[in-house]
């Protein structure tokens, strides 16, 4: 299938910081890959170069075929962008947002209107269409902003962290407008720090740090490949938990800590000086794409 | 080089429209209400006691052509400057880039929109102040081109300001040192010869007193050279500064 995105060594500097490090990828038509990582991993600012708010240093970006560096017009016309501020108007009312965007993007006044109250329907907006934009709930908020980038039935959508802060009920109703827009055949490129949001959302997922790629495959192919064993979950008392990392850092294994829960992957250490300090249990848990990031970097993903 | 649309900057302005037809009640006591306090108070109050200037005739008719273009400055820098740096801090501009549109259509349509403000500003007051029989139904016609200019040129430099501005703070300069101070010193409510001498030369190239000098030789029917130089500062201001504004517009949104 062809490729919709094409990211090649892309290079991205602020002062002597390396934002994104030459990473390569590509996107497939109506696929959806999410970019996962902590902040500053580079996912942000990579899709700010790709949605042409930033100038790269150095790599190529294509976007169905056209050069982003060169042809920003022509790519902006095919591609819908959610910023991680939601950017909205706050001086105009929810269907005003809308309706004033589409006409920014060529759109005719009368085309505007009428695309806006179908697209408001779409996202279950509809009631909210003439309140004010500071009326409404966060996840709302976020709805209408991935509303306003699909005015233009765009190819491409790019969302920068389409859920983060929102409560689960919310962030359920965003993920289900998503897999809508993809079953309409759009293509997606999200970044996360959701392990949950890529796993459902996504059809691969780049693990990102530092400006790096540091894996890149279909959720299930990244835990079979890096995290197949499974993990292990130490749970202890508050205060076993000095004793359990010291033991942890003698076996010299990577974990994260949650409470005083102790997750790592399963890599067949000998875990005997931990199961047998008192109060403390261990279980065995299949793996998910947290477990691999801590295998691929060594820390915790979220990491603010 | 990217080609420059106007059907962009068109869509730049909608927002505008849009806004200030959804806030109409409130947008009215900007344009008319609260200059209308100014423009009375001045010509009515301060016009009982200062009865003539010389050469120029009643003081109300003195003064109103300098509140005229004062208020179309403070329109367009109330947008251009606060407005402008509200969205920045929003992410209301950077929403508007995601759209085919660049950096330079959108501060040409900021600019433009300083210039329709201006143009309704001097409507609604202007027309007060025909009423009133302060101010020749005959001038209004160019001087709602005057206003259309210095409304561009105010903001294009209320777009320099937002743009440099790192606070909501810093921006509040823009009307300490430079608005308040322009509204009092550019012949709006006394003739720049009254200065000291070495105020004077200073008064002339303050950005604001050619608009003021323009409407009142329109007001007066009474043009001269220093008319036609006026008009090319102000021209020539605008067309120079707006490169930059554009500049700085994206050194603050693209990084």
């Amino acid at each position: 299938m062809a490729s919709e995105i094409v990211v090649d060594k892309l290079v991205k500097r602020f002062g002597h910081a390396t934002a994104v490090d030459a990473i390569s990828f590509s996107v497939d038509q109506r696929e959806t890959v999410g970019l996962l990582g902590p902040n500053g991993a580079g996912k942000t600012t990579t899709m700010r170069i790709l949605a042409g708010l930033s100038p790269a240093d150095g790599g190529t970006v294509q976007l169905a075929g056209l050069d982003a560096r060169t042809q920003g017009r022509e790519v902006r016309r095919l591609l819908g962008v959610v910023t991680q501020q939601d950017g909205l108007d706050v001086e105009i009312s929810v269907r005003e947002n809308l309706t004033v965007y589409g006409y920014l993007c060529g759109l005719s006044r009368q085309a505007s209107a009428t695309r806006a109250d179908a697209v408001l329907t779409f996202f279950g907006l509809e009631g909210r269409a003439n309140d004010e934009v500071d009326a409404l709930s966060g996840g709302m908020k976020r709805r209408l902003a991935i509303a306003r980038a699909w005015m233009t039935r765009p190819r491409i959508i790019i969302l920068d962290e389409p859920s983060t802060g929102l409560d689960p009920h919310s962030r359920a109703r965003v993920w289900e407008n998503l897999a809508e827009l993809k079953a309409g055949g759009v293509t997606v490129l999200m970044s996360t720090h959701y392990m949950e949001e890529a796993a459902v959302l996504c059809d691969r997922v780049a693990i990102m740090d530092r400006g790096r790629i540091l894996a890149l495959g279909p959720p299930r192919a990244l835990i079979a490949e890096h995290a197949g064993r499974g993990a292990i979950e130490i749970r202890c008392d508050e205060a076993q938990r000095d004793a359990v990392r010291a033991a942890l850092t003698a076996i010299a294994v990577p974990w994260r800590e949650m409470g005083a829960v102790f997750s790592l992957p399963d890599e067949g250490a000998d875990l005997g000086p931990v199961a047998t300090l008192a109060g403390v249990q261990v279980h065995h848990r299949p793996a998910h794409l947290e477990d691999v990031f801590l295998r691929l970097t060594g820390k915790e993903l979220v990491d603010d | 080089m990217t080609e420059f649309r106007l059907r962009s900057v068109a869509g730049v302005v909608e927002r505008h429209r849009v806004a200030t037809v959804r806030t109409w009640k409130v947008a009215l006591t900007w344009f008319l209400i609260e200059p209308a306090f100014v423009l009375v108070a001045m010509g009515s109050g301060v016009g009982q006691l200062v009865v003539e200037i010389p050469g120029h005739g009643p003081y109300s008719h003195f003064v109103t052509p300098g509140i005229i273009i004062g208020m179309v400055m403070f329109h367009a820098l109330f947008d251009s400057a606060w407005g402008v740096f509200n969205r920045i801090q929003q992410g209301a501009f950077e929403t508007q880039l995601t759209a085919p549109v660049t950096v330079t259509e959108l501060a040409a349509g900021e600019a433009l929109w300083g210039g329709i403000r201006g143009v309704i500003s001097t409507l609604a007051i202007g027309g007060l102040a025909i009423l009133l029989g302060w101010f020749p139904l005959s001038a209004l016609p160019v001087t709602l081109l005057v206003s259309f200019v210095v409304g561009v040129q105010f903001g294009v430099v209320g777009l320099c300001s937002a743009s440099a501005s790192p606070s909501m703070s810093a921006l509040t300069l823009v009307f300490t040192v430079m608005a308040t101070p322009l509204f009092f010193f550019s012949g709006s409510f006394f003739p720049l010869e009254v200065l000291p001498d070495w105020v004077e030369p200073l008064a002339w190239i303050a950005p604001l007193t050619p608009g003021v000098h323009l409407a009142r030789g329109l007001a007066e029917h009474s043009l001269d050279l220093s008319h036609a130089l006026c008009a090319l500062y102000l021209v020539a201001f605008t067309l120079l500064l707006f490169p930059v504004a554009a500049r700085m517009l994206r050194a603050r949104l693209v990084k």
